[in-house]
């Protein structure tokens, strides 16, 4: 603090504002390498759909079969919002573009808020900023400030890529402030949970609830007929209504400035008058014992998992069970040469059938389950980084013993979620009368694991051999092996470079045959990966965050 | 001063709780410890002293299997740290200097869980330690305050009555009538035989409850013995006050001088005060005043560069 006093002197303008910079400095280092992965991605996805549009549908005739098939196919839909115009570059790019990197936008807000607001408070440092001579008003607007900072850097990355594939720069301008729109609303969405929840862990986990409540909300608004006014409910909406390219409605925009303004104003009221260290979800201090789940390190983390693992059972249930009932309203129109080569290239089969598109929308859930798996593994290096494995560690407990207790419990919970979604996918089929066996949608979300337990075994490894990196790592590779699927082959990578992703092995059942081979090899990478993780941490060092 | 480790016990090969040899642990450029020879007997309560940052936790790391060794290696009841770290752990308890404990359970369930991982726990203790702690079993990890965290884990690694307890610095954030409780606890434990290596840099703690300690500093352990063995070898203070101006003493070996006016002198002595009362004998004292150096002096002279900077 003494170096604030003395450069806090007047007669050096500016230096006033040095606790300010400090604490802005402060957040942008904290959210450094996540803010230039976004940046990457953002620059990455802008420039490669319009490439790759031109590069597939050189013709007016190939671009016209190309739309007729794809404008009401709800599979594509699912992933990628509403299309309006699927004739011109830019309008491929905006539903493209749009449609993907909106909920990254999301993604990213949420966790820059939690980030800024509840993490530092979660691990007390907040206290020690407090204690000197800024005031909370000074620290929250100094937060803000930084993220935006962070999101202009994207809507600068979405613009130079989306200009860099030949698009106008005024209209990519105007996507990337759209898709960039969604930031503020949901560092709005993570400043209110980070006031409601006591911890970290709870803050994301109920912004993550919203955002997936918001993309939810536009599956149905997109796929269902008579449900588009829901798009004004959703702010992944209102980025859909903003329709960059396509005949442009601006007024959206004041309707997601409307949104941050209001959640960023009551998270504000709220973290002004609250007592540091607390939430307004008050957790209760004191609770009778209960003794169950005590005997092993193993049923002790299934127990204090116990709310994660539900979040992503429901979660992935509820999205199960809508795609299950809007299986039965797919596109009745023919398969054109080009859906064929769009839909080999994402790895399904005709999506133009119930049992198509079932199989086909799998695909979302063998990602989830995998970004599952990674989930589990960072929640085990979390358990070291707050040095409470160093307790455990230091009782009879081996550490083979403890790693691998974890690993099978992520192995048994992705099962669950897995079998629970083709279950519940069932049941949404049939109740629009479908027919289709619950056996076959069973080995639909059983199919899910081979990926997943690949991905487990990375993450698993990137644990045993550098801790402090693994959840960035093994998040990274599903999302990095998903966007080389999605991709690589219409960027015109050679078949045995887009067959590097583990996706490309994954025989969406029941419409594609199930690869044995595949799937096999894909367990024994990711036994053989957790052997190593095993072998790797039994010979580290245990270290802290 | 004698080579630590190289104690009276090396003749005979009676199983130690703790025996460590050359046991170095160096992270990147770092020599955390450097070659740390140490022998704890069972029974016995031995203070591990030195200042933030000398390897006190580094030590008790290796010893629990945390950490890998870089060189050495170190047995707890003869069984290996780190090539059989489960085996080694069931005759051992472990207080970290850092309470992290799992902040949506409550302390019982904390205490419940620990018990049943360590396998031995006697209960009725258990029970007598809630209370003679004034631990509120109800209240959740993340509602108690560190103090009362740091309680939690004291009376589950207590009441496991382990063979053997490692304790870093249990003692912070406790105020002083649980640290008078902890107190009465390690005696309990020296009274059944249990033995407690103790790292602290809370010296009266140590000198009350020790009886043996070992000076660490910047990985070294510089000094160890009883407390009595520390005081002769350590430096004494005497305090001299001539009748008449300081008289011209000579070169004395392991004598440092101090004025303490125009006729008093304060000296430090290391080793032999003999040559120092020799020279003492023909000259004019008016009073002379020796008193043996309190732990914390013998610490401060392991630590004091002279100029008043300490260092670790």
């Amino acid at each position: 603090m003494a170096t604030v006093a003395s450069t806090a002197r007047p007669g050096r303008p500016g230096a006033a504002w040095a606790p300010q910079a400090a604490i802005a400095r402060r957040v942008l280092r904290d959210g450094r390498v996540r803010t230039l992965a976004f940046a990457y991605l953002f620059a990455a996805v802008a420039y490669i759909q319009p490439v790759s549009y031109r590069h597939t549908y050189p013709t007016t005739a190939d671009r016209l079969a190309f739309a007729h098939a794809f404008g009401a196919n709800k599979a594509v839909v699912l992933f990628y919002g509403k299309a309006y115009d699927l004739l011109s570059v830019g309008g491929y790019s905006a539903w493209r573009v749009g449609g993907l990197l909106s909920v990254f936008s999301a993604v990213f807000g949420l966790l820059a808020a939690v980030r800024a607001m509840r993490a530092d408070e979660d691990a007390g440092r907040t206290e020690l900023v407090l204690a000197g001579i800024l005031g909370r008003r000074a620290v929250f607007v100094v937060s803000l400030a930084a993220i935006g900072t962070a999101a202009a850097l994207l809507w600068v990355a979405l613009l130079a890529g989306s200009v860099a594939a030949g698009l106008s720069l005024g209209g990519s301008a105007y996507l990337a402030l759209a898709v960039v729109s969604m930031v503020p609303v949901f560092v709005g969405v993570g400043a209110v949970t980070s006031q409601l929840a006591p911890t970290r862990r709870m803050a994301l986990e109920l912004g993550g609830a919203v955002i997936a409540l918001s993309f939810l909300l536009r599956v149905i608004a997109d796929t269902s007929n008579g449900a588009g006014w829901l798009r004004w409910v959703t702010p992944l909406g209102w980025a859909e209504e903003l329709r960059p390219f396509t005949g442009a409605r601006p007024a959206f925009l004041a309707l997601a400035a409307a949104a941050s303004l209001v959640l960023l104003v009551a998270a504000g009221r709220v973290a002004m008058t609250r007592d540091i260290g607390a939430g307004v979800l008050a957790a209760k201090d004191t609770a009778p014992p209960r003794l169950a789940l005590l005997s092993s390190p193993t049923r002790q983390a299934l127990r204090s998992e116990r709310t994660s693992l539900l979040v992503w059972l429901a979660s992935i249930g509820l999205f199960a069970v809508v795609v299950g009932v809007i299986s039965n309203s797919i596109s009745s129109a023919g398969i054109s040469r080009q859906l064929d080569q769009e839909l080999a290239k994402l790895g399904a089969g005709s999506v133009l059938t119930p049992r198509g598109y079932l199989s086909f929308s799998f695909l979302f859930f063998v990602v989830a389950t995998s970004l599952f798996c990674c989930s589990q593994v960072a929640a085990a290096w979390h358990e070291e980084a707050d040095e409470r494995l160093e307790t455990l560690l230091a009782l009879p407990v081996s550490r083979r013993g403890w790693l691998t207790g974890r690993l099978v419990l992520a192995v048994i919970a992705a099962t669950v979620i897995s079998l629970v979604a083709g279950l519940l996918a069932w049941a949404g089929a049939v109740s629009q009368g479908i027919d289709i066996s619950p056996l076959t949608m069973i080995g639909a979300g059983a199919n899910c694991m081979p990926v997943s337990l690949l991905f487990l075994g990375i993450a698993a490894l990137a644990y045993g051999a550098i801790p402090r990196a693994s959840a960035g790592i093994a998040y990274g590779f599903v999302a990095v092996a998903f966007l080389w699927q999605l991709f690589g082959a219409l960027l015109g990578a050679p078949r045995w470079l887009v067959d590097v992703t583990p996706f490309a092995h994954l025989g969406l059942v029941p419409a594609q045959a199930f690869d044995p081979v595949g799937a096999a090899a894909m367990v024994a990478i990711g036994l053989l990966a957790c052997a190593g993780s095993l072998w790797l941490f039994s010979r580290r060092d245990l270290i802290g965050a | 001063m004698r080579r630590p480790g190289s104690g009276d016990s090396a003749t005979v090969r009676r199983m130690a709780a703790i025996r460590a040899n050359g046991l170095s642990k160096r992270y990147g450029e770092t020599l955390a410890l450097d070659s740390l020879h140490l022998e704890v007997a069972e029974g016995e309560v031995y203070g591990y002293l030195g200042p933030n940052g000398a390897g006190k936790t580094t030590t008790i790391r290796l010893l629990l299997g945390l950490h890998r060794p870089t060189g050495g290696s170190a047995t707890l009841f003869g069984v290996d740290c780190w090539r059989n770290t489960v085996e080694a752990h069931r005759r051992v308890a472990y207080v970290a200097g850092e309470p992290f404990l799992w902040p949506s359970m409550t302390a019982e369930e904390t205490l419940e869980f620990l018990a049943r991982l360590h396998g031995g726990t006697d209960r009725a203790y258990r029970r007598l330690l809630v209370d003679r702690f004034a631990l509120e079993p109800s209240k959740k990890v993340r509602a108690l305050s560190k103090g009362n965290r740091q309680k939690v884990q004291l009376i589950a690694a207590l009441a496991t009555r382990a063979d053997l307890l490692l304790l870093d610095e249990p003692t912070s954030g406790l105020d002083p009538l649980m640290e008078m409780a902890f107190r009465m606890c390690i005696a309990e434990a020296k009274e059944r035989g249990q033995s407690v290596f103790l790292s602290s840099h809370i010296l009266s703690e140590v000198e009350a409850v020790c009886d043996r300690v070992g000076i660490l500093r910047s990985g070294r352990l510089v000094d160890e013995g009883s407390l009595e063995q520390l005081r002769h070898l350590g430096a004494q203070t005497v305090e001299v006050t001539f009748a008449g101006p300081v008289p011209e003493l000579g070169d004395l070996p392991g004598v440092t001088a101090m004025p303490t006016g125009p006729s008093g002198l304060r000296l430090e002595v290391t080793g032999a005060i003999a040559p120092l009362l020799a020279a003492l004998a023909d000259k004019p004292v008016a009073s002379l005043i020796s008193r043996e150096p309190s732990l914390e002096e013998i610490f401060l002279h392991h630590y004091d560069h002279g100029d008043g900077r300490l260092d670790s």
